[in-house]
């Protein structure tokens, strides 16, 4: 137990200058974008000098570590800057859609592991029968595929050829927030994408629980269980599943970077108002404060993610403590 | 001067541990041996797994940093020696493992003439003719040099590690188990083809090696090692007549004898030892179990007793 | 056995032994679905580079009012798109934009991958520690969003620029890979007698340690390589790879963003699909035979 608060205790530490450098790192890019903060707030009429004058009061011509230094000390305070797209503080902006995200996020974790878990079992179990080689296909084309060809074509097929799901947004308009319908349409509008997302995603979990489901079969204490009478289910319930199943709860961290890179796509394919999307229109206009944010939060989110899955596998698998 | 001396030799390995991977011991593999060997003789080191024979000789040759202590050779001081110096070419190795010892991709003349393109510009068709030479030298057709390693047997490739050191006509090879990994019955072949070319180039060994036997066969003088320390030093006469320490005649009486008719009484003089040892082992190991300082019992012969007074 | 039968049988015809390449040629032309798989690419490639020097690329791109989102024809084999252009010719020249970079992002990753990797690896220590501590550093970020941002800032982009942003987040998978195996091969004894017959490190590590990791790369680079023609695909699929002057496959993709092209326009970003899934899964397939072919040689060896 000390080694595993040790072992987190290092973790921890090593994130510090991971999020630092992430920080500059990310400072450098916005101070490389074209323009400022002001190029979008001011009126064009402003003379050069006045703006100058501006500049040099909002601390745009200080050393560099210094406005780094500001920067820093706005975010803590949660000031990411204003959009000049939307004429809002970017806070306000990435709040509505970081719910959209989330909730997206959440479905597409389900549906992941919704999957995941019997096709990997049934794969693992029944090997090289019939039905491992369909699943085993699956993971096969599932590799190869793209996620956003894969998400293309599931919105040609369902959402515009069968009509099932909506094509675009994440309620539809007119609901009212609050009612049972707006929550049914929310999930509705969420269904579509985060399918695509998790039959991407989960073709790496159903190939591990496969291989690993299979390499505990051979184990010798799965051998003694199954000669001293066990029946097959208990077999696989007590032993296997427990031994297996648990190194897959901790790539759920890893996900994240997964997911993050998936929201882009499969937001803007599917027209959902979250992050990804947030992202990729603000890019378009450059709204670069925005931008700016995104990452970072991304960033972020990527870091803890993987800080997460560390901590958890560390608990799962004490040899990797040992480092 | 002797030919080879090592003074003091320590070679301690970290322990890391905490939060930060701050040192917090010293594994002490080699801790403080002193020996010489004379020009032209063989210079047992033995020992079982873990006593520091094959880190001893890997110091020498610098392939473990040396903590404390120094090495002579030929009258230089070699103990931090860099990679390209001239006595890299005077101090060669054998190694124990002749399968991972030779690089799986490299043809046997690219093995044979790495040293020879590290030291000395031959033409193609110069080197060639050296390794050639050096094959027919150890045996080894002359056409097999553009074969792979796994193409020969243990034995063969084996001695393909002996022409590879014995390329720049070294003084001083350190044999670090060169035969343990071989099947008993080639095990004499390379051990006397070893001995014949010691002889034709005037070699210096440094014999590394756990089987008695085999050292009985090679050696001129012995070290016998125990958790990296000495605990006796003497000819092989010595050694093997008269051995002082507890841990030497225990390893002594554990030579397997080939007549049948001995065995019993073999077997009994075994278990006396054994007695014996574990009867008396506080006299011969301080607290630690560590061996104690080397005492001279007579010009050749050193055993590790406590002190007495 | 057989293979052995056929080492004496080669020796005595060149008196040299077959090196490894011969061997996993052998068993990549053994396994069926990969000789196909490999067939098709090598056609594939030669076709569309072939076909690409005849077709004049600017003639491609250059907007037709007149033919406007017409659909397969005997002009247009594949119909054209909202510019009147060509989508055939488009899908020609976009398949070997997407193979050279794909193939050049893959080679230059590789690079700094294998050399960052042997370096980690063979000197391990302090060394090995932070640049493990870098390598954690960019495997954290999150690099699509990052590429996206500098394709987005650097102000005229070209492949190269376009291939280095893209290499600068890519070479961390097979630079820990490399760098794992490297770290099992110093301890081998033939690094050490490399070391005390004088050979320098620089040289142990790329004439000793990199030969006997040749076909983890190998295998490392071409499972890469499916997966960085996807990866453009995607960018270019955004709007963040080539401009639309130079077409890659995901650029006819993008089209599709419309949601009038995707409903009924479908010969503008289907046949583009289709090509990039086929392009992946024979990468892939080729990709896997090698990996079965080397774990083979090491089980037999």
């Amino acid at each position: 137990m000390i080694d595993m608060w040790k072992f987190t205790l290092r973790r921890i530490l090593i994130m510090i200058p991971q999020i630092i450098l992430l920080s500059i790192l990310i400072f450098i890019l916005a101070k490389m974008m074209p323009g400022d903060a002001l190029t979008g707030m001011i009126d064009p009429n402003v003379s050069p000098e006045r703006l100058e004058e501006l500049r040099e009061k909002l601390g745009w011509n200080d050393p560099w570590h210094i406005q780094y230094a500001d920067w820093v000390g706005g975010l803590v305070q949660g000031d990411f800057g204003q959009s000049f797209r939307f004429k809002m503080p970017v806070t306000e902006l990435i709040g509505e859609r970081i719910v959209n995200s989330f909730w997206l996020s959440v479905a597409t974790l389900i549906f992941t592991y919704l999957i995941a878990i019997p096709l990997g079992i049934l794969s693992g179990r029944y090997n090289d029968s019939l039905l491992d080689q369909t699943i085993t296909g699956y993971t096969y084309l599932g590799f190869a595929t793209p996620l956003f060809i894969f998400a293309l074509v599931m919105l040609w097929v369902f959402g515009f050829m069968l009509g099932w799901f909506p094509t675009s947004g994440s309620v539809s308009p007119g609901s009212e927030p609050g009612t049972f319908a707006y929550v049914m349409s929310k999930i509705n509008h969420l269904i579509l994408p985060a399918i695509a997302m998790a039959l991407i995603a989960t073709v790496n979990t159903v190939q591990y629980l496969r291989s690993e489901i299979i390499d505990t079969k051979q184990k010798d204490f799965i051998l003694t269980a199954r000669a001293k009478g066990a029946s097959e289910s208990r077999v696989y319930n007590r032993h296997i599943l427990r031994n297996s199943l648990l190194p897959i709860a901790a790539f759920f961290g890893y996900e994240i970077t997964f997911l993050i890179g998936g929201t882009i796509f499969v937001e803007t394919i599917y027209n959902y108002p979250g992050m990804g999307l947030l992202f990729f229109e603000s890019i378009t206009l450059r709204d670069y404060s925005v931008v700016t944010a995104v990452v970072l939060l991304f960033g972020v989110a990527a870091i803890l993610g993987a800080l997460l899955s560390d901590i958890i596998l560390s608990l799962v698998d004490p040899r990797i403590r040992i480092k | 001067m002797a030919f080879l001396e090592v003074e003091d030799l320590k070679v301690h390995f970290p322990i890391k541990g905490g939060i930060f991977g701050r040192t917090v011991g010293h594994v002490k593999a080699v801790d403080g041996v002193s020996f010489s060997l004379e020009k032209g003789k063989t210079y047992g080191l033995v020992g079982e797994s873990g006593s520091g024979k094959t880190t001893t000789g890997r110091a020498i040759i610098g392939l473990n940093k040396i903590t404390s202590g120094k090495v002579m050779f030929d009258g230089r001081d070699i103990t931090g020696m860099k990679s390209k110096s001239d006595v890299r070419k005077d101090i060669q190795m054998i190694f124990q493992d002749p399968y991972s010892s030779l690089n799986a991709k490299k043809r046997v003349i690219d093995i044979v003439a790495e040293p020879l393109r590290n030291f000395e510009k031959l033409s193609k068709k110069e080197e060639r003719i050296r390794v050639q030479e050096l094959m027919e030298l150890v045996g080894l057709s002359p056409e097999s040099i553009l074969k792979y390693p796994h193409e020969f047997s243990g034995g063969q490739r084996q001695r393909i590690g002996i022409a590879r050191a014995i390329a720049l006509k070294p003084k001083l090879i350190i044999a670090d188990e060169p035969v343990s990994a071989l099947d008993v019955s080639v095990q004499a072949q390379v051990l006397n083809f070893m001995q014949d070319i010691q002889e034709e180039l005037d070699l210096t060994y440094l014999f590394i090696g756990h089987d008695l036997g085999v050292i009985k066969h090679m050696c001129d003088n012995i070290g016998i090692m125990y958790k990296g320390r000495y605990v006796e030093e003497g000819t092989t006469e010595e050694i093997f007549t008269n051995p002082q320490h507890i841990y030497t005649k225990r390893l002594v009486a554990a030579i397997p004898d080939i007549d049948p008719k001995k065995r019993q009484e073999q077997t009994q003089f075994r278990q006396e030892v054994k007695a014996e040892y574990e009867q008396s082992y506080n006299d011969y190991f301080d607290d630690e179990g560590l061996a104690y300082q080397l005492q001279p019992v007579s010009d050749t012969h050193l055993v590790a007793l406590p002190e007495k007074g | 056995m057989e293979a052995n039968k056929l080492n004496t049988n080669e020796e005595l015809k060149t008196h040299k032994s077959p090196s490894g390449f011969s061997i996993i040629w052998r068993e990549l032309v053994r396994d069926k679905l990969a000789l196909i798989s490999l067939i098709f690419l090598i056609l594939i490639t030669a076709f569309v580079y072939g076909v690409s020097f005849v077709l004049d690329q600017e003639e491609i791109v250059t907007v037709d009012l007149f033919s406007i989102h017409e659909p397969p024809s005997e002009e247009f084999w594949l119909g054209t798109d909202y510019g009147g252009r060509d989508i055939f010719g488009q899908l020609i020249i976009g398949t070997r934009n997407s193979l050279s970079i794909g193939i050049l992002v893959t080679l230059m990753s590789g690079l700094i991958g294998i050399v960052f990797g042997l370096v980690a690896g063979y000197f391990g220590g302090h060394v090995d520690n932070v640049l493990m501590r870098i390598l954690d550093f960019f495997q954290i970020l999150p690099f699509l969003m990052i590429v996206i941002v500098f394709v987005a800032i650097v102000p005229k982009y070209s492949i190269w620029t376009f291939s280095l942003i893209m290499t600068a987040f890519l070479w961390m998978g097979i630079a820990r890979l490399i760098r794992s195996k490297a770290l099992q091969e110093k301890e081998l004894d033939y690094v050490q007698a490399s070391k005390t017959l004088g050979s320098s490190n620089i040289k142990i590590i790329f004439t000793q340690v990199l030969p006997n990791i040749t076909s983890l790369i190998i295998v490392t680079m071409t499972l890469n390589l499916a997966g960085n023609i996807g990866l453009e695909s995607g960018l270019s699929f955004l709007g963040f790879g080539f401009p639309e002057s130079t077409p890659s496959l995901g650029t006819l993709l993008s089209y599709a963003r419309n949601p009038q092209t995707l409903e009924y326009r479908w010969w503008i970003w289907v046949p583009a699909s289709v090509l990039i899934l086929l392009l992946m899964l024979a990468v892939r397939n080729v990709g896997e035979a090698l990996k079965r072919a080397t774990d083979a040689r090491q089980r037999r060896g």
